[in-house]
Parts: C-alpha cells; structure tokens; sequence
C-alpha cells in the first residue's frame, strides 16, 4: 500500500491536472478509489483469433501462482471498440490497471506523460537469469530517454500474402518488385480478383499499415531522422503514384475506401482479393483446409531497390496505478515465460518476439510464419520512420482521422500525390507538436 | 352517423375491401422498411464460423446460452435500465409538473435551463464525467451508469410527462387543495393518479436510452461481471473480423424485452404533444 | 410548488457541472486528456472557426440534421396517417414499424453495412442488376453522405411516426367527417385541416429531432466512421475525433461549445417565433 501512496503523492506534486483552481479541484476528485490489495488487475486486448485467444489468456493467467509477499492477478478483457477512450479516461482519473496490454504506441505516450513505470528494472532481472531470448531490436525498440517505455509481447509485422490458386488461375508467378505487382495485379484484375486488398475505412487502421509498409518499402516514411515531420519527400511521392497506378488499373477495389477489417477479411475468404498486406497470421482467419492456399511471398523491391515493411510491437506496460510495483514486475516477467501457450493453441495471429517460442516446433513448421521472421521483420520499422525509436505523438498519427483521410484519398484516387501528402503533412502538424 | 345514411349503398361493402388494401399496402411498407431488421435474423441463423454445419440453424443461439456470459450481461442491462427508468420518473414526473402548471420567469429560464444541458453532447464531456465519478468511486458500477442514463434521459422525460399533465385539468387539484390538500399531495393523489399513461411513455422512453447505450457503458463498465448486453456484444468482435452469428444472434435477444414491452404497454404509449412546456402556453 | 422540480434540477446540475465547468476550462488550454496544458484564451475557438474541416463538417451536420428532420417527419406522418383508421393488423404494424427506433445502433450499423458496404453485398448487386451500374454507397464521399442521411431518416422515422400520431388523435373526427360531407378531398383536408390542427407537434418534433439530429454521434461514427475523406464527418464526430484520437480536448470541447451555441439559439428563435403565432 506504501508504493501506492507514494505514487500517488508523486502525481499530485507533480501537478498532474495543471495549477487553475479548478484543476486543482480536479487532482482531489481524482483520488483514486481504495484497491483491494489481495489483488492486481491485468487488462488485456482481444488479441488474435478473438474469443479463443481471450479464454486462453485467462486461463493462462487464472493459473498464476503468486511468490512469497506478491499480490495475486485478476484478467480482464477490453474490447478494441473505442480503446483509447477506454485508457485515457482510465490514465485520467487513476483508476488504470497494475499491468495491461494496449496499442503500440500507447506506451510512448503515457511515459511521456509519467503514467507507467519504466521496465527496466525487469529487464535488468531477465538479463539476470539469462533468460533474455528477445529477438533483435526489439527491446531496443521501446527504449526511450524515460526507459524502456513497455515489455514486447508479440509483433503485429505486415507481409505480402498472395492466394497461390488465384495466381495460378490468372496464370502469374508471386511478384517481386513494384512493376512485376503491377503485372500480377493487372492479370488478376482480368479474372475479377483484387491485387491490393485492404480496408480503408474510417474505424480501422489496416490501409494505413498497407500504405505505412509500402512508405517504409521505398525508403520513405512519414517522419525524419530526427523525429520531425517530413511527409512530402520524393520517396513518398513515388509511393503515392506507385499507389495511384495500382487505383488507375483496378487493382485496388474503390470500394476499400470504406471498407471495415471485417469487409477485407471477408473479401479474403471469398476469394475476392488475391494479394495484399497482412498479418502473419492472416491464414488463421480461414478454415483449416483452405490455409495452405495462402503463401507469405518475398520482400518486394521498390523501383530504388529498396525493401521493407512496417510492424509494430504489441507490448506490455506497468502502470503507477499498481498496489504494488513489485507484484506487477514479477507477474509480467511470468506472463512473458508463460505466453508461448498462444502459439501452441494457435490463437495469436502475430510474430513472437522470443527466440524460445520462435523456435516451438510448430511454429518451426509453418513455413510462412517462418519466412516472415527470416525475411520480413529484419527490414520492418514503425509508422515513426525514419526516426530511430518511437514516440507518444504516434500514438495520435496510428487511427487518426488524419490517417484515414490520406488513405481513402489515395483509394480515390483524384488527388495528386503530392498534394495528398501536403494535406496529411498540415493535418499531422497540428496534432504532433 | 346521419351522414353514413346518404351515403350510396355500395359504399357499405367499401370500408371492408378498404381495410383489407390498407392492411396489404402496410405489409408491403412494413416489410421494406424492416429490411435491415430482417438482416439482423437471417444472420443469426446462419452458422458460426468454422462450423460444418450448413443452411439456417439456431446453433448460435444455443452457443451464445451455452458458451457466453449473456444471462449475465442480460441480467445487468436489466438491472441499469430498470434503476434508471425508476430514478428518471420519480425525478422527472414533479418537475414535469412544475413546468406544466407553473408561470412566470423562473419556470421559463427552468425550461431554457433544461434545454440547455440536453443540448451538450455527452461523448465529448465523457473524460470530467469519469474522473468525477471515478471520485466517488461510481466507476465500473453499474449505479454510476444508471445515474448518466437518468441525467441523458431527464430533459426529455420532463416534457413527456409535463405534456401529459396538461391533458389534465386544474380543476382537479384547486378541488383537492380547497378540501386542505397540500400541493405534494394534489400532485401525488390526483395529478399523478391519473397520469398511468404519461409514466408508462416517460418509462419506456427512459428504458429504452438506457438499454440501447454503448458509449457510456463502453468507458465506465470494466469488469466482466459488470457487463451490459451491448458491452458483451464487443467481445465478438475480433481484431480482424466479426463472428456475425453470435452477435445477431445476442442482438435478437438483446431486442426481444424492448418490443415485449411494446407490445403489452403500446397503447398507453404516446410521445404527442411532447413540450407542451418547451413552447410555452 | 417550484420545488417539485428541485431533485430534477439538484440532479442535473450535479452530473453536469463539473464536466461543463472543466470542459469550459479545457476550451481556453491547449492541454491533452492527461494535463490541462497553457491558457491559450480563445485560440481554439479561432483555430476552429478558421479550420476548413470545421466548415465541411458544419455544412454536413446541417445537411445531416435536415434530412434527419424533415425526411423522417414526412415518412413519419405518412405512417401515421395510414396507421389512423381501424383495419386488421393495425396494432401489430405500429409495433413493427417502431423496430428501427428500438433495435440497438450498433447493430443496426452493421446490418446496414452489411447490405452496402461490399460489391458483394445485397444493395450493390440490386442497383447493379437494375443498370444503375457500380454504386458505392460507403465508399463514394457523396453516396456516403445519402447513405448516411437515409440512415438516419430510418432510424429516426419511428419516433415523428408516434409523435404525428398522438396529434392525429388530437384531431376531432366530426371536424374531419363535416370537411368530407362538405365535398373536400383528401388533398384539401390534409391542407386545411390535418396540417394545421397538428402544426404544434410537428414544429416541437422538429426542434426535438434538430436537437437529436446535431448531438448524434453513434449513427455517422458507427456507419462511416466519418469518411471517405471526411465527407460524412459532422461537427459532433469531429470534436470527438480531436478529443479522443488526436488529443486535442481544447479544440474538440470547442467546436461542442460553438455547436452547441449555435443549436440553442436556433432552438429559442424558434421556440419565440412559435410563441408569437401562439399555436395550438
């Protein structure tokens, strides 16, 4: 109870609502309500396949035996629906979790803003027990100049799928560079088949992580090296028209500009698209007899030769809210020991981020799993490309209005490329400072 | 009716046949404007996904009572709505009054002062909303919902019931008050007494705010067990993709208390003349 | 007797005062959701009034709440009127027709994608089949909007459908008989009569539903999120967007301030204007 007081006398010291009167009024309505110590609260996402990823994570967690003087672990699902309403109300008033899991980039922002605890004390006990099998980059990619801003659990990492019978039938080999997708898509358009399937409606992020990975492909990005905007470059544009000739021949469907991730997943199953960006479990989503017809293919080359792709790391954050920070660190640093059942059960749809699950025979087995993490994620970056770690202010650029906007522009198709990034880059400006 | 004896002899048979168009134009209305509603069935008798069953079955309906929380989440929406239809009328019947029978300034700047606050969205205000409530610990309680649904739902239920007060007469009440009542009690033995109508509309209109929210139960409600209907709905959507049966499927249940309620109050239940207050006499 | 009204007022002011007096607070700070930020005086409401999006969207949120208004009022009435005489099936039919009121918003968001959103889906196929050729309901900015609104008109046509008519049964049945006896056809009665007689109604319902139409959030946000390129975004699904996904409260609370400034002094005008003509 003592870490719970002193956090708070920290906040409130800290001027957390700002000086007006009524703010202050406000940081003593704040309090937060008295936590039963017996426990800490774990929030956790509707990761992966949904329904069956959730019962395996409470499950997981219902079987967690707390050590010596360490408090016990309650599971609560959160729905996607509205997420960042769902934390910053919570981050508002205090009444966050011990230990949740949440968006990528949600972390960034909320050390910034002094919410959680940097992990690196558990990092430091992990390396200790030399069980540190993180694979490369990724803890380096949560580090901040606050500390490590969250713990890596998994890695939304977004590849090329392609349906080998819809290629076939269309008589194309997979692509391997911007013109050859031009080629496959302009033969599947023959057979009323999509060549870049993806949902650029208003409530998903997908056709902004299919246009981030294609930015990222040519070397391009939405932010400079040091960490400041730069949307209109030469790189992005040649993206743009790359993306342009792909609305021009019909290879990417119009009606993607108001597609939900539901419509897309959808048009999959029905064979109605043929090649896009995904997830690296995108063949989760079908029936079991249909996997095998999809293939993670090859990096695609960019005009400039370049390659790459975007991810983005799912991580695990401790908030101050804990009863104690103790029972926080020695749960999350058992959680991610313990995780690897996802796998085993098949309910994660993401890439794991340690070598020891990596390397679980049945992960070891699936090809396109594996082709994913030996070509794809060595060339991922996040949506803060070029900058060399991420940010609070992309947690506001990932789901934006901003960002569908400039999607469903791009699907339109009237724009100019350049113009299109020009109006991303003033809408970003007002809300990256 | 003098009239309906002038009127030509075949008309007599007229009334019956028109009925009878009337009754098929209707259906055909009906059944156009149900469309999306008839959507809603069809896909909740289609099977789950990743089933081998085909052609419509009621296996998701059986899945959602066998596999999921709903009798709880159904429990609770129950719970909210019934507490903040209750609170909304208790509170909402004596200031309908007020603004029914009331003159003058204070109950004009009242009614402007009503009007007001309903005009605020509460979506944008739902950040100082939670921290207060947060404070007194009504957080991820299902008290501290009903209380928002009461105050979304209360401007409204004053001028449902102050509208059906003005289809009383004051007559009434100066009677009850010349034989020694006080105002409470004219308002609670005559005024009220005789309002079954305008409580059961003010009701179902505070129920069915209540029982149809998401945004407000989606930020406040955090615990499994505290979850309404349209939460517990949320936990089928998937990051990528919706299971559509068990969410039709918990639709078609979450609808089903809703129309029972109509169909057995429906002809006590009138919105007309609504704000009665709102214009002024 | 003013009294009576204290638990409803002690109530309101109760939850609404402070997230009012903080939002007010929020509109002159350029803070986010976790610190109040510098006083910034009116510099949101200038940033609003000078954001071109804030325009689009309040000539959307116009064109939104008029097709909300008046589309559902005359589908509404239409309904009444023919619910108004006896014949068989009657009851049952004023039951049905209310379903879209009662049906939850985020169901009915989804069946009406849906029917629309795909090339696949049952609406394409249909305008498609009938030769209109490729209609993209959701994805194309003016489709999005006409869908949008007609959305809206079927969610809200039950609630004009049960005010018009409780003002239809205001009406006496002799007035209208004696009009018939007279020689007046359908046409005139419904001018001089039945329009007239329910004037009160419809003018309250009209104010009523502007009110509901402009604060709606759940039909645009749930069907189009707002998009295609901001073509359905009205002011409310703007301020929430820059409250909640960009961070931005102070310029979010201030368009809700501005939106709602502008609805009540509509509303009051209208309110007078209704006064003046003293109708009954």
């Amino acid at each position: 109870m003592n870490d719970t007081t002193a956090s708070r006398l920290k906040m409130t010291r800290r001027g957390f609502l700002g000086t007006s009167a009524a703010a202050a009024a406000a940081a003593t309505f704040g309090q937060p309500a008295a936590f039963a110590a017996e426990e800490i609260k774990f929030w956790d996402m509707v990761w992966g396949t949904g329904a069956g990823y959730t019962a395996a994570a409470k499950e997981l967690v219902g079987g967690y035996q707390p050590a010596g003087d360490n408090l016990g672990v309650r599971y609560q699902s959160v729905p996607w629906a509205n997420w960042y309403q769902t934390f910053t109300s919570a981050a508002a008033s205090r009444t966050t979790p011990a230990v949740s899991s949440g968006a990528a980039f949600l972390p960034f922002y909320f050390i910034e803003k002094g919410v959680i605890a940097p992990a690196d004390d558990l990092i430091a006990s992990i390396d200790k027990a030399g069980t540190n099998d993180f694979l490369p980059g990724v803890l380096e990619a949560m580090k901040t100049d606050l500390g490590y801003a969250a713990m890596p659990w998994s890695m939304d990492l977004r590849v090329v799928w392609v349906r080998k019978s819809l290629l076939e039938k269309a008589g194309v080999e997979a692509p391997t560079d911007w013109q050859s997708f031009i080629k496959v898509g302009e033969a599947l358009k023959k057979i009323d088949v999509v060549g870049l399937g993806l949902a650029g409606g208003s409530t998903t992020t997908d056709g902004q992580h299919t246009v981030s990975a294609l930015l990222i492909n040519n070397g391009g990005g939405l932010f400079a090296k040091d960490g400041t905007l730069d949307c209109v470059n030469d790189r992005n544009i040649e993206t743009l028209d790359f993306l342009n000739e792909l609305v021009r021949k019909g290879i990417i469907d119009p009606y993607a500009a108001s597609y939900t991730s539901d419509n897309v997943t959808r048009d999959w199953l029905s064979g109605r698209i043929g090649m896009g960006f995904g997830q690296t479990g995108l063949d989760k989503n079908f029936p079991t007899e249909q996997q095998s017809d999809l293939a993670v293919i090859s990096p695609i080359k960019s005009p400039r030769g370049d390659t790459g792709t975007v991810y983005y790391i799912n991580p695990l954050m401790m908030f101050k809210t804990t009863a104690s920070q103790a029972s926080s660190e020695a749960f999350l640093g058992w959680y991610l020991d313990n995780m690897k059942v996802f796998w085993e059960k098949g309910v994660a749809t993401d890439v794991p981020v340690r070598k020891s699950i990596a390397d679980l025979p049945i992960l070891k087995q699936n090809a396109n799993l594996q082709k994913s993490i030996a070509e794809w994620q060595p060339i991922g970056k996040t949506i803060g490309a070029q900058a060399p770690h991420p940010f609070g202010a992309l947690n506001a650029v990932d789901g934006g209005g901003a960002g569908a906007a400039f999607i469903q522009q791009i699907i339109e198709g009237k724009t100019g490329s350049k113009q299109i990034l020009e109006t991303l880059q003033a809408a970003l400006e007002k809300i990256v400072k | 009716m003098s009239t309906t004896a002038t009127r030509p002899r075949k008309l007599a048979l007229d009334p019956r046949r028109a009925g009878m168009g009337r009754t098929l134009a209707t259906a055909i209305v009906t059944l156009v404007m149900l469309g999306p509603i008839l959507v809603v069935f069809w896909l909740a008798l289609r099977p789950r996904l990743y089933t081998d069953i085909t052609g419509p079955t009621l296996e998701t309906f059986v899945y959602i009572f066998a596999e999921t929380d709903i009798l709880l989440w159904l429990k609770n929406s129950a719970m909210v709505s019934t507490l903040a239809t209750i609170i909304s009328v208790i509170v909402a019947a004596p200031a309908g009054y007020v603004l029914s029978r009331g003159r003058g300034g204070a109950v004009s700047a009242y009614s402007l002062f009503i009007f007001v606050l309903q005009s605020f969205p509460v979506v944008v205000f739902v950040i100082p909303l939670f921290i207060m409530f947060a404070s007194v610990g009504l957080v991820d309680s299902l008290s501290g919902v009903a209380i928002i649904y009461v105050a979304s739902s209360v401007a409204v239920a004053c001028w449902m019931m102050s509208a059906y007060f003005d289809t009383i007469p004051v007559t009434l009440e100066e009677a009850a008050w010349i034989d020694g009542c006080s105002v409470f009690g004219g308002f609670v033995r005559i005024v009220l007494r005789n309002s079954l109508p305008g409580v059961l509309s003010t009701a179902i209109y505070a129920f069915l705010l209540a029982w149809n929210d998401y945004l407000v139960a989606l930020v406040f409600l955090r615990s499994d067990d505290r979850f309404t209907l349209p939460i517990g709905l949320q936990t089928f959507f998937q990051q990528n993709q919706t299971d559509w049966g068990p969410v039709m499927a918990c639709a078609v249940v979450m609808l089903t208390p809703p129309v029972l309620i109509f169909a057995l109050l429906n002809r006590f239940f009138s919105i007309g003349g609504i704000g009665g207050a709102l214009a002024g006499k | 007797m003013t009294g009576l009204a204290l638990p409803a007022i002690v109530l309101m002011v109760v939850v609404n005062a402070y997230p009012v007096i903080y939002a007010g607070i929020q509109a002159v700070h350029d803070g986010d959701l976790l610190g109040l930020g510098n006083f910034v005086g009116f510099a949101n409401f200038q940033d609003a009034l000078t954001d071109p999006l804030f325009w689009r969207s309040a000539r959307f949120t116009v064109i939104f709440s008029l097709c909300g208004v008046f589309g559902s009022w005359i589908i509404g009435f239409a309904l009444a009127l023919m619910l108004k005489p006896d014949f068989a099936g009657k009851n049952l039919f004023k039951i049905l027709l209310l379903l879209p009121w009662i049906v939850p918003i985020v169901v009915s968001s989804m069946s009406w994608n849906w029917l629309t959103a795909t090339p696949g889906s049952l609406l394409p196929m249909l305008a498609a089949d009938l030769g209109f050729g490729r209609v993209m309901f959701l994805a194309d900015p003016t489709m999005a909007m006409i869908t949008v609104c007609i959305f809206k008109i079927w969610i809200s046509y039950p609630f004009m459908m049960m005010m018009m008519s409780a003002a239809l049964e205001g009406i006496e049945p002799n007035i209208n008989e004696a009009a018939r006896v007279d020689g007046a056809n359908a046409r005139q009665r419904l001018r001089y009569i039945v329009l007239p007689m329910t004037a009160r109604s419809t003018y309250i319902s009209w104010i009523l539903m502007a009110m509901f139409s402009v604060n709606d959030f759940a039909t645009i946000y749930l069907l189009t999120g707002g998009g295609p390129v901001n073509s359905t975004t009205s002011l409310i699904v703007l301020a929430y967007r820059s409250v909640f996904q960009d961070f931005r409260p102070g310029f979010g609370v201030a368009i809700s301030f501005l939106m709602t400034a502008a609805l009540v002094t509509m509303s009051v005008i209208l309110l007078r204007q209704m006064r003046k003509a003293n109708m009954q």
